[in-house]
């Protein structure tokens, strides 16, 4: 049994990984970033997906139980006792501050003010831990107080406890379910770092026209931060994309997408690429006037999900046979549609975006939760009709290249040496105490800029 | 409109040259220019912003940052405004978020397209119940209902308010519009609005159509 699973793993990863890197594979891969329809598919309520990690593993896995087809099922980013733990004030979360079954919400809010560029600029980590957090995290916001003390610690020891759930979850995925990740770990574009929680849209497009400079030279700043926090939260083993939404780049001008969004996106997606990972990216809105930039990345490296108010036809004509591509089927259909029209649109997909490979089935960057189950059987069924490229090939991980590139360094803010040196010296066998040092300084270091996304 | 025929302060507006726009309207108001005729100055520059929207050479970011400066304008032309004038308008608009979802960019967006068209916009915010929409209408007598949305569970919720302003009996005085990132035609239909606006100038559009 156990081997049946791990070949049913390694054939449902090696399906998806074959399709990022555009190389052949038996069929088209059914593999959402996020399934949201599958999250609530025993009909838990939102708040207990984020809520009741064993009603949200239950619910997937009576999802998997009706759809095996399915190649990939991701974990969530959104545990609520956490962001109570801190009083995370970004997300409204469904049953705290939403209806039980209504989404999670990002709020925007101007936390960090028009002239605080410098701060962040000269250190991020100061301006961080002394301007954002007592900002962003109610539960901080007297610094120093009882109470901010006790949600510095309440929100270490809940991140733990976060960490310990998704791992044990990815565990029960891979070992009972033979199900693989879409994506493991996450980062955000630096803009989009500097748009969504710290200067907020409104904020940052005032900047870009009386303070631009301060904004190229945050952005700047800010591709180290995001490097750091893509690697200290990917797959150590390198099987998974790492995640990437995007979300202000669709209100940009080409050229403004150039000056400003594009030059430290490329560099931060470079250094993960050269440290042995691919990227999937979400290329949220329309990026119909920013696709072409995408070619500069080495080829096969980054997936890239086109949204609802993408066009995916010219999508593929543009990044062609560079990377692969997911999306073509609106939300709506999903919810609204019929399976025959869902049937249609599928063989439309596969007979044209999809026919050499390179391409994933999705909806605009997710599956609704308000899928009709129906309309999602019609996918399933006409993707393994129509998507199937060559039923003798028996799709295996890909191996090599990706162990060989090496992880650099993560982000401390008391690295070994300088506790060792207080130290004077130690007695017995320092590596021993000097690797959970390590350990838990980059886990600290990680904690703090996680609340940027 | 032709650039050339723009006066100096709608052309600053449209050209988005943010200090001249205030130098200008500082200077006018200084020189007893009435508000009203400085209003309609910024109408003009708003008007020219959405046609280069609607032509592609602006994006979304130089729709927000014209909105921002007419709102600032607005702010200023606020204080000096006689009461009596600042009701003119060329027709009024309820908008608003439906209920469930607060995200508001897209409908802000439109909110501020309206104003700078000279529309009067009872903006009702986000997570707008359906009675709150049907009160509205009826307490202004708006023509033109405008919903919003950016997620994909308000479908429902968007056919809620047209059947609560039908059992209201206002369906066929007013015409409803529906935008935002997950509305299509298909939505339309299954929501029985009138109109899907593709975007911002679409629905104004539309809001110009209904009071012509």
């Amino acid at each position: 049994m156990a081997d049946e699973i791990k070949q049913l793993f390694e054939k449902r990863l090696g399906r998806y990984q074959a399709t990022i890197a555009l190389e052949k594979t038996d069929r088209m891969p059914i593999a959402t970033g996020s399934n949201y329809f599958a999250e609530v598919y025993s009909g838990n309520t939102k708040q207990e997906t984020i809520y009741d990690s064993e009603k949200w593993l239950r619910a997937e896995e009576a999802f998997i139980r009706d759809f095996p087809e399915v190649d990939v099922l991701r974990n969530n980013r959104i545990w609520g006792p956490l962001y109570d733990a801190v009083g995370c004030k970004t997300y409204k979360l469904p049953g705290r501050d939403l209806s039980p079954r209504t989404q999670f919400q990002f709020v925007e809010d101007e936390y960090m003010k028009a002239d605080e560029y410098d701060v962040l600029i000269n250190n991020p980590l100061e301006f961080m831990m002394d301007r954002l957090l007592p900002r962003v995290l109610g539960e901080l916001a007297e610094p120093g107080s009882i109470r901010a003390r006790m949600a510095l610690l309440k929100g270490g020891m809940a991140q733990v406890m976060m960490s310990q759930i998704m791992r044990n979850r990815s565990l029960y995925l891979e070992q009972k379910l033979g199900m693989p990740q879409p994506m493991t770990g996450f980062f955000l574009a630096p803009f989009d770092a500097l748009a969504d929680v710290m200067r907020g849209l409104r904020g940052v497009l005032l900047d870009i026209y009386r303070q631009p400079d301060k904004v190229l030279e945050a952005c700047d700043v800010l591709v180290d931060e995001m490097v750091n926090l893509a690697l200290a939260t990917a797959d150590p083993l390198k099987r998974y994309p790492i995640f990437v939404p995007t979300h202000k780049a669709c209100f940009l001008s080409p050229k403004q997408f150039e000056t400003f969004y594009w030059p430290s996106f490329k560099k931060t997606m470079e250094r993960l690429i050269e440290a042995g990972y691919t990227i999937r990216a979400y290329l949220e809105g329309d990026w119909g006037h920013h696709l072409h930039h995408l070619l500069e990345l080495p080829r096969g490296k980054v997936l890239c999900d086109i949204d609802n108010q993408g066009d995916i036809f010219k999508a593929k004509e543009i990044l062609g046979n560079h990377l692969c591509i997911a999306g073509g089927i609106p939300d709506s259909m999903f919810i609204l549609g019929t399976p025959q029209e869902m049937r249609e649109r599928v063989k439309l997909l596969c007979e044209t975006v999809g026919k050499d490979g390179g391409f994933i089935i999705n909806g605009g960057c997710n599956i609704p939760y308000d899928t009709k189950p129906e309309n999602y059987r019609a996918m399933i069924d006409a993707i393994i009709e129509y998507g199937t490229y060559d039923s003798s090939i028996d799709p295996k991980p890909l191996t090599g290249q990706a162990e060989e590139s090496e992880t650099p360094p993560l982000k401390m803010v008391t690295p070994w040496e300088v506790k060792l040196a207080e130290l004077g010296d130690v007695q017995g066998d320092e590596n021993l105490i000097r690797k959970p040092w390590e350990l838990l300084e980059i886990m600290g270091y990680t904690w703090i800029w996680q609340w940027v996304l | 409109m032709e650039k050339e025929k723009m006066t100096e302060l709608a052309r600053a507006l449209m050209d988005l040259n943010e200090q001249k726009v205030y130098q200008l309207v500082e200077e006018k108001a200084k020189n007893g220019v009435s508000p009203l005729e400085i209003l309609a100055e910024c109408n003009e520059g708003m008007s020219g912003v959405g046609d280069l929207f609607s032509s592609g050479q602006y994006f979304l970011s130089q729709m927000l940052f014209a909105a921002e400066i007419f709102k600032n304008v607005m702010n200023r032309l606020e204080d000096i405004m006689p009461r009596e004038e600042s009701t003119a308008s060329r027709g009024k608009v309820v908008i608003g978020t439906v209920k469930g979802d607060i995200h508001d960019i897209g409908k802000n967006i439109v909110v501020n397209l309206l104003r700078g068209s000279g529309f009067e916009v009872v903006d009702l915010g986000v997570d707008v119940p359906a009675e709150k929409f049907v009160a509205a209408l009826k307490e202004t007598g708006a023509k033109v209902l405008g919903m919003s949305a950016l997620l994909n569970f308000t479908y429902p919720e968007m056919k809620t308010v047209v059947e609560e302003v039908t059992k209201a009996g206002l369906r066929d005085q007013v015409t409803i519009i529906i935008g935002g990132a997950p509305c299509n035609e298909q939505v339309r239909q299954f929501t029985g609005a009138d109109y899907y606006a593709e975007d911002a100038v679409a629905g104004v559009n539309i809001c110009k159509k209904v009071y012509s």
